[in-house]
């Protein structure tokens, strides 16, 4: 029965944010007037399945505080509460919380116990604020049917269901019976089940504590006994509270014939199918009440003969409604629901079945098939069963796996390596010309639509939608505009984009970044704005789109703009070089320098006048680039240009001599062939060209490279003009050579770097070719007219 | 078999910790270098060059995907004609988890020697360092400079490899 529940923490891990990030997603999305019930059912499923394999998986912080969490999760989307604004904040904060206490398990950071403490009790007033008179029974049933107490103490006396599994030893000896003696020192102990006497004690029990101690005293004996784990002490308000009936209808020994009275409280929702019920049955519904738990060894064994019993009051607990019941007829259908309780108990108190379903495989495996077609032939189940529901039906239906980036790399890599294995065979086929069977050519020509599909394919495995990083920012911007007083509302485009994952990795800071700044400079005070004439709140435009090879990304504000002259005193006074001739353009990318802020006062949010400059870095260290436009008063849109992926690269192949080199294409605006004395020099030594109107440095390639060129003479080659984020250049090689999509390679692996080489690639005839690296070229350029100038 | 003679006594206990050399030519001197270093022999096509690397880095090769650089040890040490046939050979070596090329005019073969087979080098002044020379090992007429080829190509003087990285 042991499994080692450690191999699927990381599953848990990544499925665990995931359900939080939809559930902050959801919330940020929900309006609070008039909330989407379909929407409150999201976010409580949300927090169902954190819940419930928090509990299975045994990290228990997490799943009382998820219960919390659902409890008044489940109270809203009944209409029992109103929601509120405040519930939002608590929710988020919530969210926060449990993202911490994950870290913690992954072992980065942790949370303050007394934060959870806090927004604990937080949810807890929130949950019974204005509610207590209200409550009424079917909330109480509700409670008790979902193992859902909320934990409230009653004049210091509290009310504990323990269940466990004792490991064989301490069954067999005295560890069982010590226990108990333990626990009935320290308060009322009754024993709800117990296994028979002739499996001398192995198997299952069920106690019901009623103590003033915390739970934490006696937790570690009942963990020292237990097996691996399963046992689980549940804190019952509802037990507490009224005790008498549904208390009563608990209280049934099992075994013993369930009395009417017990029936009466769910026949008059279940209606008839549990009226003949048998002796059997009595004791299956006694464990039903303790829900999922539910352990009986019997149970799982004896599952034929019972199913039917089980499932009816399966569905009497947790479907009021007798249609429910009668919709649920199909015999096999109901024995695996039967068993999914049963078995799984024993493993660990697990909350929810879905996981452990999986796990329990091997011992049962059609029931597991079946799971998924309960969920859905069942629309008129209420919610909390479709909740329950819903998590075995989605690992049927997400068809999806998880894969390590290292393989999806090497994948990457080796079609990257056919790719060219390809396009060398192709390039030897056609130098055969016409000695070359057709039958070849048609083969080869076949394989290369073939790569090309594949090296798609495969390339998109790793191309994720950007809506993984707007998401997060609707938060930001809630938590920031609060924060600083300001109303902005943010509005996304294009968020189905698709980029590299590593790009999505590395942008998320970059684009945060921006979007603080939008909103801590370019916004306004609500008052400014209303005098400007404009809305009070403010909007923050996230766009994302394809454009060439590229992903363009705009943060775009409608705030005061940038102010050119107090930019422009600002650059004067550290010294930066800045003249009243300098384009906007120019002026606003001065914003970019290390350390330069306009900002009047520093706050907390920006204004240091740190960022900005590693916003540029970063963009540029992925080969992107940032532009601002700005109008003074209407707003400010900052776009950032990136490539679709670091892997490849649009390149344009130039020669030199013998040499081919590749120049990245986004870099490149136009080539050009000079003519005879369009080249001008300054001092004899630095060269400029005249392109449009414009003095260009000119890069002589091989110059710069110390290389053969076929030329002496300027006329006979062409002048590339390139532009590195501003710093245009005229590059100068022999020829221009074609168009190509590249693969880049490092040249750092066996090498080292090597100035104004960004790397290395593999071209068609199997020979590596250089990348430009145009931002040093550029460089370049400028330090040779410095030298000159 | 006249090592065998030579070393006398000691050859029963240093045989156990005999390892296995190749052995190549530059101009006329042969060299022996630890066979686990070397990944594969290849012959010598044409790489490309590398702006302003020092000239006996010829530049990189494509070897199945990956950029090689390969260096060419006749120009580092002054040795024999440098000239590019089809019998001039490439030794891919695989030393402090980089892959490098290395031109040798060519590859000998494979001997065993033993510890006790390297003598010391007596110190000699030229391009090449001593320090990158394990010892001497003699086999008939013929001498071999034993070296330890890692060393030699993780050094700053063949400039492989980033200082910062080294």
């Amino acid at each position: 029965m042991a499994i080692d529940m450690t191999q699927f923490y990381q599953v848990f891990f990544e499925e665990s944010e995931e359900h939080l990030a939809a559930m902050e997603t959801l919330l940020l999305d929900l309006d609070i007037e008039n909330p989407d019930s379909e929407q409150l059912n999201a976010i409580f499923r949300a927090a169902h399945s954190i819940k419930g394999s928090a509990g299975t998986f045994g990290f228990t912080d997490l799943a009382e505080t998820t219960h919390i969490l659902e409890n008044l999760l489940d109270r809203i989307r009944k209409r029992e509460l109103g929601l509120r604004a405040d519930m939002v904040d608590a929710f988020l904060e919530c969210g926060d919380l449990l993202r911490g206490m994950l870290d913690g398990h992954q072992g980065r950071g942790g949370v303050a116990p007394d934060a959870v403490e806090a927004i604990c009790s937080r949810l807890r007033e929130l949950s019974s604020g204005q509610s207590v008179a209200a409550t009424p029974p079917p909330a109480v049933i509700a409670d008790a049917v979902d193992q859902v107490p909320i934990a409230v103490e009653i004049s210091g006396r509290r009310v504990f269901d323990i269940q466990f599994l004792p490991t064989e030893i301490s069954a067999k000896g005295e560890g069982v019976a010590n226990l108990l003696d333990e626990l009935r020192a320290i308060g009322d102990l009754e024993i709800l089940g117990q296994p028979d006497a002739e499996a001398c004690n192995v198997g299952f029990w069920q106690l019901r504590l009623i103590t003033e101690v915390p739970q934490e005293s006696f937790s570690d004996q009942i963990d020292f006994i237990a097996d691996h784990g399963a046992w689980r002490v549940v804190e019952d308000k509802s037990v507490a509270v009224n005790g008498t009936s549904a208390f009563g209808f608990f209280k049934d020994q099992p075994g013993v014939p369930d009395e009417h009275r017990g029936y009466g409280f769910f026949t008059s929702v279940a209606g008839e199918p549990l009226s003949d019920l048998t002796e059997a049955i009595g004791k299956i519904v006694e464990d039903d009440s303790y829900g999922f738990f539910d352990p009986l060894p019997a149970v799982a064994s004896a599952v034929e003969e019972v199913a039917m019993a089980e499932e009816g009051d399966g569905y009497g607990f947790f479907a009021p409604l007798p249609v429910a019941v009668a919709a649920l007829t199909p015999e096999p259908v109901m024995a695996e629901e039967g068993d999914g309780y049963g078995f799984f108990a024993p493993i660990t108190p697990p909350l929810t079945e879905a996981p452990p379903v999986a796990m329990a495989e091997p011992s049962l495996p059609a029931p597991i098939v079946q799971a998924a077609p309960v969920a859905m032939e069942k629309p008129t189940v209420p919610p909390v069963r479709a909740a329950k529901a819903a998590a075995p039906s989605a690992v049927a239906a997400d068809s999806s796996i998880r894969v390590s980036i290292e393989k999806v790399d090497q994948l990457i890599n080796l079609v990257g390596e056919l790719v060219i294995t390809q396009s060398m065979l192709l390039q030897t086929a056609t130098q055969l010309q016409d000695s070359a069977p057709e039958r070849l050519i048609h083969g080869l020509a076949q394989l290369e639509r073939n790569t090309r599909d594949l090296q798609e394919s495969v390339m998109s495995i790793r191309m994720m939608p950007i809506s993984f990083v707007f998401s997060r920012f609707p938060r930001v911007v809630r938590d920031l505009s609060g924060k600083l007083g300001k109303q902005v509302e943010i509005k996304t485009t294009g968020e189905t984009t698709e980029l590299d994952k590593s790009l999505i990795e590395r942008i998320t800071d970059p684009l945060t970044h921006l979007i603080r700044n939008s909103l801590d400079h370019g916004i306004e005070t609500p008052e400014k704005r209303v005098a400007a004439g404009k809305s009070p709140v403010g909007t923050i435009t996230l766009k994302a789109y394809h454009q060439g090879g590229n992903i363009v990304i705009e943060v775009g504000d409608d705030g005061a703009g940038l102010p050119r002259d107090k930019i422009l005193a600002k650059a004067r006074e550290k010294g930066l070089p800045a003249s009243d001739q300098m384009t906007d353009q120019e002026v606003f990318s001065l914003i970019f320098e290390a350390g330069f802020s306009t900002a009047d006062q520093v706050t907390d949010v920006s204004g240091r006048g740190v960022g900005m400059d590693v916003v540029r870095r970063n963009i540029q260290s992925m080969g992107g680039r940032v532009e601002i436009e700005s109008i003074f008063g209407v707003g400010t849109r900052m776009t950032v240009r990136l490539p679709l992926t670091l892997a490849i690269l649009d390149g344009m192949s130039v020669a030199v001599g013998d040499q081919t080199y590749i120049l990245p294409l986004s870099y490149v605006i136009e080539s050009l062939q000079p003519e005879t004395g369009d080249i001008k020099t300054l001092s004899n030594q630095a060269r400029v060209i005249q392109v449009r109107g414009e003095y260009l440095p000119v890069v002589v390639l091989h110059e710069v490279f110390n290389i053969k060129s076929s030329f002496i003479d300027f006329t006979q080659g062409i002048m590339v003009v390139l532009d590195a984020d501003g710093a245009k250049a005229a590059l100068f090689v022999d020829t221009l050579v074609g168009q190509h999509q590249v693969v880049i390679k490092s040249l750092e692996a066996n090498y080292r770097r090597v100035p104004g080489v960004s790397g290395a690639t593999i071209m068609g005839d199997g020979h590596v070719a250089m990348i430009l690296d145009v931002s040093a070229i550029a460089g370049m350029a400028k330090s040779n007219m410095q030298k000159a100038g | 078999m006249e090592v065998m003679t030579h070393t006398g006594a000691a050859a029963g206990e240093s045989d156990m910790a005999a390892s296995e050399y190749l052995t190549f030519t530059l101009g006329s001197e042969e060299y022996a270098i630890d066979i686990l270093k070397v990944q594969e022999i290849r012959g010598y096509e044409q790489p490309t060059l590398i702006a302003n690397a020092p000239p006996f880095i010829k530049g990189v090769i494509n070897l199945r995907g990956i950029i090689v650089p390969v260096v060419d040890l006749r120009i580092k040490f002054n040795l024999g004609k440098i000239e590019y046939t089809p019998f001039t050979v490439v030794i891919i070596l695989n030393v402090a988890r980089r892959v490098i090329g290395v031109v040798v005019d060519s590859v000998s073969d494979v001997i065993s020697l033993t510890p006790a087979q390297i003598r010391p080098a007596p110190d000699f002044s030229g391009t090449f360092d001593t320090r990158y020379i394990q010892g001497l090992a003699t086999q008939g007429t013929r001498m071999m400079i034993v070296t330890d080829i890692e060393r030699m190509m993780t050094s700053a003087d063949m400039e492989l490899i980033d200082t910062a990285a080294a």
